[in-house]
């Protein structure tokens, strides 16, 4: 009734379920083969005796059918739990797979064998850890790159800044500024700064008053004086504003060079306010004034 | 042969209970299988299904179309009369031509329908069925049996009175069969192209097949809601559910009766069967196609002539005798003992030479010595090259003092 030649010729030559073609050779999907290759030899249902290895939760099994129990598909497979250790599994695939063909002894060895460095390899990551590789998404990580842009566009960081600076005047922050005593002043300036005599001098002699906000909401009497300053407080302002932004995206960087580099662009006395507390602190000397 | 001529039927509840106990095998699946007469079949028997249809004989010929003929710089192909439209002058009628009639429109009178043999078709039902008896077939179609008890699975004849699809469904789970609907469920895909509009929205596989025999059976309508699963009585048994697409083994149950059924529908290897008519089941042309091991038996192989081996005039490849001992070996046999002579003779030689061991204070020694003499050298040469540096300085500054002079 059911003859291995038969069965294989049907399968092989018309439609087989578990075979895949491809362009140099055929493989075969079944779990139970033992070569993973579409041949008549290693086929498991062209041939009614058949042996395959099987690894299971780190235990290898040794999984034999014989042609006793070819119409049982639910007992085929006998499974028989080989030994921890490798010598001893070989020896077991023998005795049971004793007179059977050469070819399958052979396959199941070494089945047995690329499992067994399989499962070595997998304990020897699981110990040491190993670096898991995720692969970069090239099209997520554009799409992201973007979104941060068109986020960054978004917040409106000026105008945040900007009320801020208003917010901060208006809570009286920089109340004690307005009439200052320029000497004072110098003295709180310059424990933040690090700079030449020579500006400083420069800074006592074009020194005047940082007005952030509207010119509406405060009266600088300063403006009065010179005009010159006023074009000079815009761009101090906006000089400020730059350097509160940095500050913020660069998490609070005190950099000398920065300053230098801010100096640089205008002789003039910039306020830096890099840390809150500063703020607090200059405003306790202010007091204490 | 692996043949298993006795059944077991099963007990309807309790897939683990056998009812019956070794039931013989029907001879059907016995039959040959022979994969060319069911394709063969398979692919005739498909075509009796279809509806005939045309194309509308009109098509494309709705006009009073004319060929300008030559001479008005135009392709000859008949062209729309008329004016005061884009249609108008525009091609017709061809198979080329946009608008035109399909070439070899199709008719009514197609031949739609294929008549096959009675003999063939009967032939080809046999094997399917002998099919699926055979485990790795059924396997290789892609049905899902691996936890199924027995192939052929037969049941005892109460599932034939099953009303309700749970009924159905918990049967199916108990003999292992619920697998291969799921298989079904789980690969139900929209099908593609004009189809669906057509009526065939999905593509659906195909599960187990249960067969039964009393017509007065209600577990067609308990089954028929199952995905997969189709029900068919044995006396109608069809080629298309057996086989479907002409590939072989099909996962079916049988019931108690519909198995008994068989030997009287296809008839035994002894007597011809006795609902069709005169049909006796095919015989196969090798009774144990195994041909390898026929080849290989004893029988065989003492009746054989011995091989014959082919004379060899050299090696596959060429070895060097002069570099290759072995090959020398083969073309002199008293190479080898002149080799060992010749090893011996200089073993000879070289006995009373005692080997030279180099001891740390010698090679100190050497070295001092080695130093001594590069040393030596160093200052013989640097003497030297002094010497003729002075003795250049002297001839330039002699000829300085003549050309001065001159």
């Amino acid at each position: 009734m059911q003859i291995d030649e038969v069965v294989w010729q049907v399968i092989n030559r018309g439609h087989c379920s578990f075979k895949i073609k491809t362009i140099s050779q055929n493989f075969c999907r079944n779990e139970y083969n033992v070569t993973g290759l579409c041949s008549k030899q290693s086929c498991p249902l062209a041939n009614s005796q058949y042996a395959t290895i099987k690894e299971e939760k780190g235990l290898c099994y040794l999984y034999v059918k014989t042609a006793e129990r070819a119409q049982k598909p639910k007992e085929l497979w006998e499974k028989i739990l080989l030994s921890k250790n490798y010598e001893q599994a070989l020896a077991q695939i023998d005795e049971q797979l004793k007179y059977w063909s050469n070819f399958i002894i052979h396959k199941n060895k070494q089945r047995l064998t690329k499992l067994r460095q399989m499962l070595i390899r997998i304990r020897k990551m699981r110990l040491k850890g190993f670096k898991e590789l995720i692969p970069i998404k090239k099209k997520a990580e554009r799409r992201d790159k973007i979104r941060e842009q068109k986020a960054l566009v978004a917040a409106n960081l000026e105008n945040a800044i900007e009320q801020e600076l208003i917010d901060r005047l208006k809570n009286g922050v920089y109340n004690e500024i307005m009439n200052y005593n320029t000497k004072a002043f110098e003295k709180v300036v310059g424990q933040n700064q690090v700079e030449d005599e020579e500006e400083r001098e420069q800074q006592e002699q074009e020194e005047e008053e940082e007005d952030y906000s509207d010119e509406e909401l405060i009266f600088d009497p300063n403006d009065l004086e010179e005009d010159d300053e006023e074009d000079q407080e815009d761009d101090d302002e906006e000089d400020d504003k730059r350097l509160f932004q940095k500050q913020t995206f660069n998490q609070l960087r005190r950099d000398d060079d920065e300053v230098k580099d801010v100096k640089k662009k205008k002789p003039r006395v910039k306020l830096q306010y890099e840390e809150e507390e500063e703020v607090e602190d200059r405003k306790k000397q202010q007091i204490a004034f | 042969m692996t043949s298993v001529p006795l059944v077991s039927v099963f007990s309807a509840d309790d897939s683990t209970k056998v009812t019956a106990k070794h039931i013989p095998l029907p001879a059907v699946f016995q039959t040959p299988i022979r994969p060319d007469i069911v394709s063969f079949v398979h692919t005739n028997i498909a075509k009796n299904r279809r509806q005939a249809h045309a194309v509308n004989p009109q098509a494309g010929m709705q006009h009073s179309a004319e060929s300008w003929g030559t001479g008005r710089a135009v392709a000859r192909i008949p062209r729309v009369s008329g004016s005061g439209t884009h249609r108008s002058g525009q091609a017709a009628f061809g198979n080329q031509c946009r608008k035109g009639r399909m070439s070899l429109p199709i008719k009514v009178w197609r031949r739609w329908h294929r008549r096959v043999n009675i003999k063939q078709k009967r032939h080809a039902a046999a094997t399917a069925v002998a099919a699926t008896g055979i485990v790795p077939l059924v396997l290789a179609r892609g049905h899902r049996i691996s936890q199924v008890p027995q192939i052929p699975l037969v049941v005892e004849d109460k599932i034939e009175s099953y009303e309700k699809t749970t009924d159905a469904l918990n049967f199916l789970k108990r003999f292992g069969a619920f697998e291969d609907v799921q298989k079904v469920v789980s690969t139900k895909v929209v099908r593609a192209g004009i189809s669906k509009q057509r009526g065939k929205k999905y593509r659906v596989r195909k599960g187990p097949l249960v067969v039964y025999f009393n017509e007065n059976a209600k577990l067609l309508k308990a089954f028929r809601n199952v995905p997969g699963v189709e029900v068919v009585n044995v006396t109608r048994l069809n080629l298309l559910q057996l086989a479907p697409g002409g590939q072989l083994g099909r996962f079916v149950i049988w019931t108690q009766s519909a198995f008994a059924h068989l030997d009287k529908l296809f008839g035994t290897y002894r007597y011809a069967s006795v609902l069709k008519d005169g049909y006796q089941l095919l015989r196969p042309l090798l009774t144990n196609p195994d041909l390898a091991r026929i080849i290989n038996s004893n029988q065989v192989q003492e009746k054989v002539q011995p091989a014959k081996t082919t004379k060899v005039l050299h090696e596959v490849q060429k070895k060097n005798p002069l570099k290759n001992t072995k090959a020398m070996d083969r073309l002199n046999p008293y190479a080898k003992k002149q080799r060992a002579a010749a090893t011996a003779a200089i073993k000879a030689n070289t006995k009373g030479t005692k080997k030279i061991k180099k001891n740390k204070a010698l090679k100190k020694a050497s070295r001092a010595a080695f130093n001594k003499v590069s040393a030596a050298l160093n200052d013989a040469t640097k003497a030297a090259v002094q010497e003729e540096q002075d003795i250049k300085v002297k001839y330039f500054s002699v000829q300085k003092g003549a050309a001065q002079a001159e």
